[in-house]
This record gives C-alpha cells, structure tokens and sequence, in this order.
C-alpha cells in the first residue's frame, strides 16, 4: 500500500504502535512481564506521541504529496504464542521493521517537526531491538 | 440514519428555522445527502442581532482574564473533538482528511493566540502631554460583529475572526456557507458546551436573504467576509453603505514563478500541493506557473509526470491525495473553463475530465489537469477558476514574470521558487501581492499573522487573525487628564 500522504504515514505508524502494544500485552499477560510489560507501556506512550503529532503538526503550508513509500514492505508477522525464543525473534523483527520504516518514512516527510520525532522513534526501537539482542 | 435538520443557534439555545426554503448539503465524493440547511428568515435575523445586543451589555465588562478562559476551554474541547471536526469537513466539502486537519488547526491556532487577549488588548499612555496634562489611549469592543463566510474552509474562515471578536469584548453572528454548513454547526454544539453567556455567540443559517438582512441591520457593528470577488466588492459597499466597519477577503489567481536555478524536485511537490491541495478550491492556491527560460521544459515534464500519478478518490481514504469539488455546480464552472481554455488554443496535456473513481460513481470529481502555451490574456489565465486546473506560461525572464503579476486583478498570493537571495529580495519587495511565498507555493499566514491580500482579491484596510484582528474588533478612545 502506497503511503503518500502525511496522514497515510501517521496512520501506518499508529498502527504499528497498536499492533506492538498489542503482542507485548499478550506476550506479557503469558508469563512474560517483565521487559515485555515495560514494551508495551512504551509502544502505548509512543503511539500517544504519533497521535499528538498527527493532530499538532500538521501544516497546510507544506503538505506536499510523498512518493516511494510502501507500507507492505514493512509487515510484520506476529505470534504471540510461539516459544520464548521464538517471542524474542519476533520482537526483534518487529523493533528492526519499525525503526527501517520509521528512517525511511523521516526521509521522506516534508514536516520537520516530524521528522525529528521518527528519528526518536527509531533511536528507540534500535535500543530495544539491542535489549533484545542482549537476552538472546 | 435520517438526514439532518440543521438548526440556527441564538441565545444559546438550539432553534429550528420557520423558513420553507430549505436546501440539501451533499457529501461530494458520494453525492449522498448529508443534511438540509435552512434559509433562515429576516424575523430569525433579527432574534439572533438582539440576542447578541443584549449579551454586549455584560460580555464586554467581563475581564479580559476571564474571556481569555473561555478561549481556553474552547481551544481545549477542540482538541478533543478533533478527529471528528476534522471529519466532518471532509465529508461536507471533499478535501483530504490532511487538509481537514491542516484546517482544524488553523482553527484551533486562532483561539491560542485569542486567549492572549489580556496582553494583546493592553492600550497605551503618556506622561505629561503638557505640564500636568497625561494621555491614554484605552481599546474598547465595539458590539455586535458577523461573519459570512465561504464554502472552502467550512471550519477554519470563521476562526480568522470569531474568536478575537469575543476575546475582545464584542458579540458574534457566524452565517455559515449554505453549501458546507455542517462544520459550523458541528464547533457550536462545542461552542455550548464552552457555556458562554447567552448570546454572545450566534450561528444563523442561510444565503443571500441573511447576509442583506445583517449589513442593513442598525444594530450590527461590521461584517467579515470570505468569498468571491463580485460578492466582497457587494458585501463592503452595503456595509459601508450602511456605516459598518467590513474586511471582504475576495477572489485570486495566483502566480507560482520558477527560476532557472529553482530546485526542481522541491519546486515540483510545492506546486502541486498549490495546484491540486484543497482540489484547487483555495484563495491561495497557485493557478498559474511562470517558467522562466529554459526550467520551462525540464519543469512541465516533471509537473505532468507527478501530477498524473495523484490519486483522486475520497478524501476520507488517507491514501487518496486530491478529493472531489464541492458541487456538480462547481464541477460544470470548471469543464466549461477547461473548454473555454481548449477554444482559446491552449495546450491541454494533462487532461483531468471524466476520472474515474472505484466505488464512487456520483462523486463529483476531476483529476489534476494542467494547460500549456497559455497566455495572459487568455479568459483561464484572467479569471479564477476555483478547482484543479493549473496553467503554464513560458516566459523569457524575471521582469517578464514580474509585469504579468502585475497586470493580474487580483492581489491575493504569488510565490517565487528560486535559489537566488538576488532575486527573491526583488520579488518580495516588488510584487503588490498580500501573501507571498519564497520555495512556498501556499503561503498561508499562521494565526499571529494577517491573512493578507491587496487588488481586487481584498476590500477594507484590516485582515483577519493576528494585530490586524484586533484593531478591526475594537475602537479606540483617547482620554486626556488634568486634575485640579
């Protein structure tokens, strides 16, 4: 799917907040709280950021049509009841996707404000895609 | 789910119109009928001009500290209702769920800098004018105020004035476009909930019969405007006419300038959004491009190629970049302009007409067209055609871009794309234009700024938003002190 609007990326990055909130929740109440509770309070409170950056920085001046930006190369399938080996490869992938398409999807936007908050996004999956390197 | 009544808000009370001319307001991307909008009546006019006259009284001795709350309630319950406000304009007018909210915030923006009333409504004062003697001057509301405004920014344009209105003391009357009213009815259902006193803000649904009714009503103090050129030229001199105080923000036709050294991938997104944002239906959108010397091919090429891959659809699909035209009526003004251009020799070589959208067969739609070889004197580079048709004049300079500018009626908005400080200096100093962009194709004020205009595209003195706001919503007195 084609993300060439402003509101296009916001709503794939929201979506791909809810769906890891979503597997950190499940894979948390499955006996894994720990790091998999503290990613889902994270993936929530990052989603919260998308939202308010969707609604606050959103300017009519410069919204300028994007190009080059495909949504389904930045799928990811997730299990919430495989193994824990296979939960931690899994999380893994999902910080890897996320923080290529956050990388990606900055270089694109004309929005600075929002670019500098998808910079921070990815520092942060890259940071918890190494937390996860370290357990494995 | 039942079609819509839209009501009239007076003295904060809801009240259905007993007016039998009522008209239907149609989602553009489906044609479906979304509500029915009454034309109100003089006698309705004339409830909401004295609901207003009697909130006057108490609204302007309530603080400046105490208005300023309100702004910030209302900014708060904007906020939360966002997404829906944002949503509702996109199904009454066709724009893209981006540019609903791009407008929602422009809204939202206004009442931000509104709630600085109590600073920016501070007067002046001078010691010792003459021995003993001192002078202040004190900024006081003036009373009731309306706007009337247009059917392209159904939630933002009242925005430009409403809140500084009653930030500073005055009472408002907001008429809604009659074909985009559901907006302005969707921000008073929020403006009830802020709780202000009754009557201090007003909605009155309606057309022509409303507006005649409020600029020759004795009580009304002035009138905003947003709309066409023939209709602001009509709307300032009835006011004045009348001895009311009016800023008509009126028509355009918009220059988008590319110089040899502009860099063209930039310059290419940026006229695109100008062209095709909104659908073509801004005051500020760019409706013709100036390419000078040899950028002309490299420039229309890439135009072309980029502006055939936007895709049309509805606007509340994010992935769709360009929605419908408000009407069937606005649709036929803009084929009868593509028509006319094809007559007068212009080049059609993208070609927009007969788009075809999935799923959405009634829709009033029309793709992204661009015209080559126009010239100036051409009826499609003189008059505002008001949709997605962008025009491309080859010219052989900066001073002949400069002198087709200047012989342009209007006045609303030009941008120069450019690397060159030289040049844009030249322009921005030269062009006799309100809002200029530089590597800008929609040079929109933000709220602190007036949304300029000069020419044809602008009648009164002070604009909307900002200083300029201020100084049109309240009076000012001078007292001069000598004690004995």
């Amino acid at each position: 799917m084609e993300l060439g609007t402003f509101g296009a990326i916001l709503g794939f990055a929201m979506d791909l907040e809810e769906r890891a909130a979503g597997f950190y929740e499940e894979v948390a109440r499955a006996g894994l709280e720990g790091a998999f509770g503290e990613l889902a309070r994270g993936s929530g409170s990052r989603l919260r950021r998308l939202e308010r950056a969707r609604r606050e920085m959103v300017a009519e001046m410069i919204l300028e049509s994007i190009t080059g930006l495909d949504g389904d190369a930045y799928r990811v399938d997730l299990n919430p009841e495989a193994d824990e080996a296979g939960l931690l490869r899994q999380a893994q992938a999902l910080e890897e996707t996320a923080a290529r398409f956050y990388r990606d999807a900055a270089a694109k936007m004309p929005i600075q404000e929002v670019v500098r908050l998808f910079q921070r996004l990815a520092r942060e999956n890259e940071q918890r895609k190494a937390m996860f390197g370290q357990a494995c | 789910m039942g079609i819509t009544a839209l009501k009239n808000y007076i003295g904060s009370k809801w009240v259905a119109s007993q007016s039998s001319e009522i008209l239907d307001v149609h989602n553009p991307a489906t044609g479906e009928v979304l509500a029915q909008v009454p034309l109100s009546t003089v006698e309705e006019v004339n409830k909401a001009v004295a609901a207003a006259k009697e909130a006057f009284l108490e609204w302007r001795e309530t603080p400046p500290l105490v208005r300023a709350r309100y702004m910030f309630r209302l900014k708060e319950l904007m906020e939360k209702h966002f997404e829906d406000l944002a949503c509702t304009c996109t199904r009454e007018h066709g724009k893209i769920l981006d540019e609903a909210r791009g407008e929602v915030r422009r809204a939202i923006e206004n009442v931000e800098v509104a709630a600085g009333i109590p600073s920016m409504m501070m007067g002046y004062n001078a010691e010792d004018i003459a021995v003993g003697i001192d002078e202040e001057c004190v900024l006081q509301p003036v009373g009731v105020f309306c706007c009337v405004a247009p059917f392209n920014f159904p939630a933002m344009v009242p925005f430009w004035f409403m809140p500084y209105a009653v930030a500073c003391g005055n009472t408002y009357i907001v008429k809604p476009s009659e074909v985009c009213p559901i907006s302005q009815n969707q921000f008073f259902e929020i403006l009830d909930e802020v709780d202000f006193p009754p009557g201090v803000v007003n909605l009155v649904n309606g057309a022509k019969g409303v507006v005649d009714a409020l600029l020759t009503h004795a009580d009304l103090a002035g009138v905003s405007f947003v709309g066409s050129t023939p209709v602001g030229k009509y709307i300032y001199s009835t006011a004045a006419a009348n001895g009311k105080r009016a800023q008509c923000q009126a028509g355009a036709k918009n220059c988008l300038v590319v110089m040899p050294d502009a860099v063209l991938d930039r310059t290419v997104a940026a006229l695109l959004t100008s062209a095709f944002g909104n659908s073509g239906q801004r005051c500020l959108s760019g409706a013709l491009v100036l390419a000078v010397g040899e950028v002309y091919e490299p420039l229309k090429a890439q135009l072309v190629e980029e502006a055939s891959r936007l895709k049309v659809g509805n606007g509340l699909d994010e992935i769709v970049q360009m929605g419908p035209v408000v009407s069937q009526k606005a649709l036929d003004r803009i084929l009868g302009y593509i028509e006319k251009g094809l007559e007068e020799g212009a080049e059609l070589i993208l070609d927009g007409r007969g788009v075809q959208v999935k799923d959405y067969p009634n829709g009033y739609f029309i793709g992204p067209t661009i015209f080559d070889k126009v010239r100036p004197e051409m009826v499609i580079a003189r008059e505002e055609i008001f949709g997605p048709v962008l025009g491309i004049i080859p010219v052989a300079d900066f001073e002949e871009a400069l002198s087709i500018i200047k012989d342009i009626p209007y006045g609303n908005a030009v941008s120069l794309f450019t690397s060159s400080g030289k040049w844009a200096r030249e322009f921005k100093y030269r062009v006799r234009c309100g809002n200029i962009g530089i590597n800008i194709g929609i040079a929109a004020p933000i709220a602190t700024f007036p949304f300029a205009g000069m020419k044809d595209s602008f009648f009164g003195d002070l604009h909307g938003q900002g200083r300029d706001a201020i100084q049109f919503f309240t009076d000012r007195k001078v007292v001069i002190t000598r004690w004995f």
